[in-house]
């Protein structure tokens, strides 16, 4: 009785014997291969990364966001409102803050302008300094110890010591920051005491937010609320549409590379016919030709794969994907530089295993049965 | 929202296998009307060689769907942040009505898959292609089931609205609702670790019963289908606690999640995959007496008996381990 | 010849067989019209005739390489000719050797890769199966060009290598096709030698030949001649 596996072991030595003979042929084949998968999973692996750079960023949100409403637009957020959420049972804490966005003339870009919190000892700034981001300073040439110049539209000066520049750790949502004092945050926007942007609120107990919301609804009826998981929501939804209009472009990219599987595994040499025949006419059977092709393929497609990934992976992780940058970042003109974490996910891989080799198989099947069902008295004719 | 990639991928496998079904189905139609063995035209050798491209196809469709199945609840549980109330794969199933439909017709194409690719291999080692009529029939009918499913994984994921305030595990899985997955949870512990230990006995009888004598294969494959919804319901009502140690979380899907240590697919790839093996001897044993098959079909159904055996026997294996080991204690 | 009774002797039968090619098409050729012939074992039968009048087409029918369009073909008695393709693979793998006129050797394969090929669907252990080629081998006076490509050897040892190769799975019958067309004299006497060889092992051999060097020889034990597709006669 012939064992399965040893018979397939010895199709393997043959594929792996015929993919060598035809070298050039194959490594074209690959190439292409590879790149189809370097892109898709470079796109994915980037998609990936800055989706969890966002999740870290948002667990440090807090659990609830109350905004002012006004005309069913986000006005401002009067401070009385600070003190009825405070009397709701459950609020561990609620915090006045200050945040909006300047576009600077000077370079087209816009920046957001942010007084830090008061439980953020680190980022504490005095009447008169600022802490900003990387891409900012970058853009404008700022340096640490320097000065922190901007004019408002209406004229009024911001002129503030630079403490320090933010680090890139997580850049993404950083990077265009500008953090300054209370007292120089309204100067600057000529913004009334007693007011704020929005009030974070910190709740004791997570099970008790949809609660809370419903309480603070009743007491704040002209406010929004939006808790973390809706945040959370949005950004998923953000990056994966993203993402996947990405991956719809590239599923063009991937038809055509199929049609062109497709092809080269049909338009067989005059010499792997006659090879295709010689096996057949010695005893080989027509499984026989379709799984030793079948292997061919999943060589293949293998090497294709692992090469395209670990490409996809360098280019990524160590060249913060500089294809992609401006495609699925780009929320401001400001591009972050900075280092994604490396990070990779079973399901993105099971995912890019769906969208590359499986279109290659299934273009290839028809193609190998073709091939396999030659007569095997052609040899002889 | 169906711009994500794990869901184009999941749908693109759904359009190949649908279309790859489809043309099967249509040549199913030709095998029925045209086949004949007898004759050495040029038009029988066609058919008699594309069935090898059947073949092929068909065992590419399982072994795509087998993974798509799997990517399916695993993605199911990647995007239950998108729902308000999803806490895993559960709640985003029912996100609308056509998530678990299409979880269900998708195990029943694996199903169907994997007994069409064992009565294949069958009919492949009779000299006369003895069951030909007979796969190519059900060539016919798993075609619409496939369909079935590609359409129900559709319209689930074009009905998908992030806005949807969903319920998961902890409300589907209450004994106190009506449906399906409530019954199965409602089940008291006793009772369904007696049921799943009657499956077994009736498992092992059946077994032995084939031994003697080779009429009651299809009482193995009854025995077969029994087992695997008594081992669905033991994990929903009774294992699922011991694994989570906690006496009221009823999910099969949790279990497959990293906090769980994967335990899930130790319970649920032996138990597919021995139904997949012990629900066949009972179809081919409809052909056990053709003359052609009379020497192949007795040993492939040695192998799968003595295959699902062994497969269900690793699972009872995890059940009384996983019982064994938790702190959780339910009876005193 | 077609007087032994069947079962008696008569290795391989044909009844009534006709082979078409391109069917039902403007194209169609008749190769091979209602032949009926019995080949027996143990012997050397030699196809003569001149090109296209169906000796190799008939020849590929004998060996199980193509079925009949219509008519039988028993291989010691079972009916062979309606097979399923798979089958037939079997029963030519572990019935029949093939030597081809162009040898038809997979280029870029040492020989001994060459020689083994036909028994990689049967899956034996490797380091039985590289001993049988290498026997093989040897016994053809190539053992000390195993290792090397087969586009590097001269005409007669391409042939030696073939026949090696059909000889790998330890077939009863060997189909040679125009063994000698490109061989001269010296090397068409070895190929003899060789034949005489097998014919001592208890081989059948089955050859298509124009060449009166073959079909001449003491050795050939009937020669069946071909016209247009028909037997037009058979000498013992």
């Amino acid at each position: 009785m012939t064992s399965p596996f040893a018979r397939q072991r010895y199709l393997i030595d043959y594929t792996l014997a015929a993919l060598g003979r035809r070298r050039g042929k194959n490594a074209g084949l690959l190439a292409i291969y590879t790149l189809v998968v370097f892109v898709l999973a470079s796109a994915m692996l980037f998609a990936s990364a800055i989706r969890f750079e966002s999740t870290a960023v948002l667990a440090d949100a807090p659990e609830l966001t109350v905004q002012e409403l006004v005309m069913g637009r986000h006005g401002l957020l009067p401070a009385d409102h600070l003190d009825k959420l405070s009397a709701i049972r459950g609020v561990a804490t609620v915090e006045g803050r200050l945040w909006g966005y300047f576009y600077d003339r000077a370079n087209g870009a816009n920046y957001t302008l942010m007084v830090p919190g008061r439980d953020a000892a680190e980022y504490s700034v005095g009447p008169g300094e600022a802490i900003i981001g990387e891409g900012l300073a970058r853009s404008r040439g700022f340096k640490e110890g320097g000065a922190l110049l901007l004019v408002s539209q209406t004229g009024k000066l911001l002129k503030a010591r630079i403490k320090s520049v933010l680090s890139n750790d997580s850049a993404l949502v950083s990077s265009d920051l500008a953090l300054i004092s209370e007292v120089d945050y309204r100067r600057f926007f000529e913004l009334p005491d007693g007011v704020y942007t929005d009030a974070a609120v910190s709740i004791r107990n997570p099970r008790e937010i949809a609660k809370i919301v419903e309480k603070a609804t009743l007491a704040l009826p002209s406010a929004r609320f939006v808790t973390r998981s809706d945040i959370a929501r949005t950004y998923e939804s953000l990056f994966d549409w993203r993402e996947g209009l990405l991956v719809a472009l590239a599923a063009a990219a991937i038809l055509a590379f199929a049609i062109f599987a497709a092809e080269k595994a049909s338009g067989l040499s005059a010499e792997e016919a006659r090879e295709i025949g010689i096996l057949k006419a010695i005893g080989w059977d027509t499984t026989d030709i379709i799984a030793m092709k079948l292997w061919e393929g999943g060589l293949v497609s293998l090497g294709a794969f692992l090469l395209g990934t670990v490409l996809a992976y360098i280019h990524v992780f160590l060249f913060a994907a500089g294809l992609f940058e401006p495609v699925l970042k780009g929320w401001s003109v400001l591009y972050p530089d900075f280092a994604l974490a490396p990070r990779i996910d079973a399901l993105q891989l099971a995912t890019l295993f769906v969208l590359t080799v499986i279109p290659y198989t299934a273009a290839t099947l028809v193609p190998i049965w073709r091939t396999a069902v030659t007569d095997p008295d052609e040899v002889m004719r | 929202m169906i711009f994500q990639a794990p869901i184009l991928a999941l749908l693109l496998v759904s359009a190949l296998s649908g279309a790859t079904l489809l043309w099967a189905a249509g040549f199913g139609v030709r095998v029925l009307r045209q086949w004949d063995l007898e004759s050495g035209s040029r038009a029988q050798l066609e058919l008699e060689r594309r069935t090898h491209l059947v073949s092929t196809l068909l065992a590419f469709v399982m072994a795509v769907e087998l993974f798509a199945l799997l990517l399916f609840v695993f993605n199911a549980d990647r995007m239950a942040v998108m729902f308000v109330g999803a806490m895993c794969a559960v709640g985003t199933l029912n996100v609308n009505a056509w998530g678990f439909p299409a979880l269900y017709l998708k195990i029943a194409v694996f199903f169907a898959a994997s007994l069409w690719l064992i009565v294949d291999a069958a009919d492949s080692r009779g000299r006369d292609y003895p069951m030909i009529r007979f796969k190519y029939g059900l060539v016919i009918l798993i075609a619409p089931l496939v369909l079935a499913a590609g359409a129900a994984e559709l319209a689930y994921f074009l009905g998908l609205k992030a806005d949807v305030i969903t319920s998961c595990c902890s409300k589907l899985f209450t004994p106190q609702k009506a449906g399906l997955a409530a019954e199965m949870s409602g089940f008291d512990e006793k009772a369904a670790l007696m049921l799943l230990g009657g499956a077994f006995a009736a498992l092992a009888l059946a077994a032995a019963l084939w031994w003697k004598s080779r009429r009651f294969a299809a009482l193995y494959s009854i025995a077969s289908a029994f087992l695997f919804v008594a081992g669905l319901t033991a994990i929903v009502s009774t294992v699922s606690l011991y694994v989570y140690e906690h006496p009221n979380h009823h999910c099969p899907f949790c279990l497959l999640k990293a906090e769980y240590g994967y335990y899930g697919y130790l319970l649920y790839v032996p138990l597919f995959a021995a139904t997949a093996m012990g629900i066949a001897p009972g179809v081919l044993s409809l052909y056990e007496k053709t003359e052609s098959l009379a020497l192949a079909i007795p040993g492939l159904m040695r192998r799968l008996v003595a295959g699902s055996l062994a497969l269900y026997a690793v699972f009872g294996v995890v059940v009384i381990a996983t019982i064994a080991t938790s702190r959780l204690v339910l009876f005193g | 010849m077609t007087t032994t009774p069947a079962g008696a002797g008569g290795m391989i039968e044909l009844k009534d067989v006709t082979k078409l090619y391109n069917e039902g098409r403007p194209n169609e050729v008749r190769a091979v019209a209602g032949a009926n012939l019995v080949v027996e074992r143990d012997k050397v039968t030699v196809f003569k005739g001149p090109s296209g009048s169906g000796k190799t087409t008939l020849l590929s029918i004998v060996g199980c390489l193509s079925r009949p369009t219509t008519g039988r073909v028993l291989l010691d008695g079972e009916l062979v000719s309606g097979l399923p393709e798979r089958f037939l693979t079997e029963v030519r793998r572990s019935t029949f050797g093939f030597v081809f006129q162009r040898f038809n050797l997979v280029r870029g394969l040492t020989v001994i890769d060459n020689v083994m090929l036909p028994a990689y669907p049967l899956a034996p252990p490797h380091a039985e199966l590289r001993e049988r080629a290498l026997a093989r081998l040897d016994a053809l006076g190539l053992a000390g060009k195993a290792e090397m490509p087969v586009e590097h050897l001269s005409g007669g040892e391409t042939q030696r290598a073939a026949i090696a190769r059909a000889l790998i799975n330890d077939p009863k019958i060997v189909i040679a096709d125009e063994p000698t067309a490109n061989l001269d004299t010296a090397l068409t006497e070895r190929f003899l030698e060789i034949v005489a060889e097998l014919r001592a092992e208890g081989r059948t051999v089955l050859m298509t030949s124009h060449d009166p060097r073959i079909w001449q020889s003491d050795l050939v034990d009937a020669v069946v001649e071909m016209r247009d597709g028909r037997i037009v006669g058979e000498f013992a």
